[in-house]
């Protein structure tokens, strides 16, 4: 079943088409790849379905339900949550309560307003706990999260996302600026929230992890999709191979 | 009081001509921001502070009034690039708000200087001559509709300042580098244009700008005191905000605007309540149009 | 001794001012409206104890309730704009309210006298403590009452989440609005939060004094509200309270022989706290960069 729809989706800059006309559907629980040259519009496309920019043009369904134009928010609270490509932290606050910022609580038991902004809730301790350990960040819970080192903060701002309890999780360069034993630490992260249910939307340029990890890809070049498929076939498309290192 | 038709569009005349002096706030304000992103809230104070020092080297070295009109605006000038040195120059360029703090705290040091010197009282300022007692009227279908002679002046060489300003900005060299840093600072910076030069010019033009209008607004009211400086920072705000933050031409037609308006209020409602309406006006653009006449279209954080 | 007292009654005022733009400052708004709080609450809480001879405790609650709901309704269209517009915006809503203290006239005869608020003369006479026998010391009393109790909330609300969630978006609105966070209901609730405080302030000065004009409402005052928590830093309230008493105990008071030199010097204290610590003291000036989302 299909989870998000995205049809047409188009969005300029002035003059610039960052994304031009854009199609693919998501599958629920699948994890899926976007990849393609430096400007491509991946993370433009992350923008307009997570509520930062309206899209020019084209719809956006989200289990069916339309969400052009909603506020990032929105976008959360219809159980959509991302990381960003330059990490965005809150870097005055602690890596606990960078979290409990996030947090949410379930749906069915959810608190009454005043302990959810006052008070105090055990499945909140609970979350929060389990997503430090998720996140190898237990000893520095209390520090604050501007000094973090890089590695600790894509971490967070990852556990950060998944404090919310999203359904579909928009990942943008995750593995930026990481070493090889910190991007397998990644992928198994990844695996982890897709045996949790989770629907992953993975925009990388580090092929390894992409290729490894992705059901199914897809190319952008100049905001238009030139390949879909699965990785192999992705990877051995002669216009992939054109976009990335031309002819 | 009977209020007739033609005595509004009697008022509307009288301020639009002496609003020709807040499209020069307007236009300094907006020049600043145009160059750095920033606002200025120092500058209707260095404004009126360049129309002091007129007046005050003039009574000094008892030189001919209109030495006023020349020194006033020198004044302003240097008073504004003072202003940049103290609070912009050596402020981090991407920290807005502190920019705007310190030059919140020029306007203080400027304003109570200005009390301290002359104790808070207001000061003679020499009329414009012959030009005061000049009155034309005009027959309008049966209406006679007047001009001041002295604001018929004060529209004048206000917009021979703002036409020497374009000229200055569209013409020149000077005026290129100016554009230039405000749209690319840093493609700018590596085509040998030095920011600080071209801020500084920028902060010497506005000022220059900010004196004019400074000596032409004490000169058509007679008096000078340092209570002009807080309402024409907000009036001058004002204009800038509904004109659209940076653009000229808005800054132009926004002040004119306001001195309209701002008659046609103090005629229905008094002097005391005048300002209220104009300041709410600015809440009127705020929630109907926020980028102003001629804004871009972006949040300014 | 009465020196000492009116020195403390102006500090205490002065945090209760202070702690009011501290809370909007969490959220990254630098709020020029505080003053115009402060004013509604003078002379609303005023007009109920002096014409409608209400006790202070309702009177002062009436003032600062008040004062949050124009807080509330300038919240929204302030909303719209952010930084330096959001400036101005507040400026222009403080001098409407000056302007309309100078215009208000509500006078009524009390025991053979006219009381009330009388356009440019003020606002005379607000004489709640004399006439129920208060001593200075007690009035005193009663506004550190009240400061130490806003102290207290705004010490516990940095240990709930909502704190978190000020802070959050003064560090990063969107990175907060992206996790979850509805901007429009935090900043109205900071800026609700912000006018209930400047109205008590405004109430309790109100009639410790006993009277109030317009002069009371300038600009300067709200560079004096603003100023206290951007000097004395976000990290927690008791650098609002030093930065008070550093200003109006040491700065105004103590150098009381410098006479009008000391706003100059106010003056040139801004200018140079900016020059050399521009975001040491204010780390919620170092914002992020508005412009590419990603
Ligand atoms: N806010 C914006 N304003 C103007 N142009 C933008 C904006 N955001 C992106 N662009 C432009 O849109 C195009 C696509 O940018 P985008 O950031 O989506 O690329 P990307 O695929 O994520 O690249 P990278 O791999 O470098 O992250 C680029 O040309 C970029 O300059
Ligand atoms: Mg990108």
């Amino acid at each position: 079943m299909s989870i998000l729809k995205v049809d047409n989706l188009c969005k300029n800059f002035g003059g610039v088409q960052a994304v031009n006309g854009l199609n693919f559907e998501i599958n629920e629980g699948e994890i899926f790849g976007l990849i393609g040259p430096n400007g491509s519009g991946k993370s433009t496309t992350i923008n307009v379905i997570c509520g930062l920019y309206q899209p020019s043009e084209g719809s956006i369904f989200l289990n069916g339900k339309k969400i052009n134009g909603f506020k990032p928010n929105q976008c959360v609270d219809m159980g959509i949550s991302r990381t960003f490509q330059n990490i965005r932290l809150f870097g005055d606050l602690t890596v606990w309560q960078n979290l409990w910022v996030a947090w949410k609580d379930d749906r069915k038991n959810q608190g009454s307003w005043f302990s959810n902004w006052f008070g105090k809730s055990e499945s909140r301790e609970k979350l929060i706990s389990e997503l430090l350990s998720f996140s190898g960040l237990e000893t520095r819970a209390n520090d604050l999260a501007s000094n973090l080192s890089f590695g600790e903060q894509r971490r967070l701002e990852l556990a950060r996302a998944v404090a919310s309890k999203p359904k579909l999780i928009f990942l943008d360069e995750p593995a930026a600026g990481m070493n090889k034993e910190e991007v397998k630490e990644l992928r198994d992260r990844i695996f982890r929230l897709r045996d949790l249910g989770i629907t992953i939307f993975l925009v990388e340029h580090v092929m390894d992890l992409v290729m490894n990890v992705s059901n199914r890809i897809t190319v952008l070049n100049f905001g238009k999709a030139i390949s879909e498929g699965d990785p192999e076939s992705v990877q051995n498309d002669k216009a992939v191979q054109e976009a990335y290192f031309g002819q | 009081m009977n209020i007739e038709f033609i005595d509004i569009v009697q008022a509307l005349i009288d301020g639009i001509l002496y609003g020709s002096t807040y499209a020069l706030i307007g236009l300094g304000f907006t020049l600043i921001f145009g160059a750095m992103e920033k606002l200025n809230m120092a500058y209707a104070a260095s404004s009126i502070g360049g129309a002091y020092v007129g007046l005050g080297v003039s009574v000094l070295l008892s030189l001919p009034l209109y030495a006023i009109f020349l020194i006033g605006p020198i004044g302003g000038g240097l008073l504004s690039v003072l202003v940049y040195i103290c609070c912009f120059r050596y402020l981090p360029s991407n920290n807005h708000l502190a920019a705007l703090m310190a030059s919140i705290g020029g306007l203080f040091f400027i304003d109570e200087i200005i009390s301290h010197e002359t104790d808070g009282s207001p000061l003679d300022f020499p009329e414009l001559g012959i030009f005061s007692e000049a009155y034309f009227e005009i027959e309008f279908s049966d209406m006679f509709l007047g001009f001041r002679g002295d604001l018929i002046f004060v529209m004048f060489a206000s917009f021979l300042a703002m036409l020497m300003l374009m000229y200055l900005l569209y013409r020149t060299r000077l005026g290129l580098a100016t554009r230039a840093v405000s749209q690319q600072p840093i493609a700018a910076q590596l085509c040998g244009i030095s920011i600080h030069q071209t801020n500084s010019v920028t902060f010497i033009l506005a000022g220059v700008l900010g004196g004019i209008a400074g000596c032409l607004a004490a000169a058509s009211v007679g008096v000078i005191s340092p209570l002009l400086v807080l309402p024409l920072t907000v009036k001058g705000l004002v204009v800038t905000v509904i004109g659209g933050l940076g653009s000229i031409r808005g800054a132009i037609i926004a002040g004119l605007l306001v001195g309209g308006l701002e008659s046609v209020f103090l005629l229905l409602r008094g002097v005391n309540e005048r300002d209220i309406y104009v300041f709410l006006l600015l809440f009127v653009f705020l929630v109907f149009r926020p980028n102003g006449f001629f804004g871009a279209e972006i949040d300014r954080d | 001794m009465d020196y000492y007292l009116g020195v403390f009654q102006t500090i205490g005022v002065h945090t209760l001012l202070g702690l009011s733009a501290y809370i909007l400052l969490l959220t990254g708004q630098v709020s020029m409206a505080q003053i115009g709080f402060f004013a509604i609450g003078a002379y609303s809480s005023g007009v109920l104890t002096v014409i409608f001879s209400w006790n202070i405790y309702p009177a002062l609650a009436f003032g600062a309730l008040l004062a949050s709901f124009f807080a509330f309704l300038v919240g929204f269209p302030a909303l719209r704009v952010k930084g330096l517009m959001l400036v101005i915006a507040t400026i222009a809503f403080s001098e409407i309210v000056r302007l309309i203290t100078f215009n208000f006239v509500w006078m009524v005869e009390k025991d053979g006298i006219m009381v009330g608020a009388e356009g440019a003369q003020g606002f005379r006479e607000i004489r709640y403590f004399t006439t129920n026998g208060w001593d200075s010391s007690q009035v005193v009393l009663l506004i550190w009452i009240f400061v130490a109790i806003v102290m207290a909330m705004l010490w516990w609300l940095d240990r709930v989440k909502a704190g978190a969630v000020l802070r959050a978006v003064g560090n990063d609105e969107l990175a907060a609005q992206s996790s979850g966070i509805n901007l429009t209901t935090v900043k109205v609730a900071a800026m609700t939060a912000g006018g209930f405080i400047a109205g008590l302030g405004g109430g309790l000065y109100a009639h410790a004094v006993s009277y109030v004009d317009h002069i009371t409402f300038t600009i300067l005052m709200a560079t004096f509200a603003i100023s206290y928590p951007i000097l004395g830093g976000t990290k927690n309230v008791f650098g609002t309270l030093l930065a008070v008493i550093f200003i109006q105990g040491i700065l105004i008071e103590a150098f009381r022989f410098l006479e009008d030199w000391r706003l100059i010097i106010f003056g040139l204290l801004i200018i140079l706290v900016m020059n050399f610590m521009p975001d040491g003291l204010v780390s919620i000036f170092k914002k992020s960069n508005p412009g590419k989302g990603n």
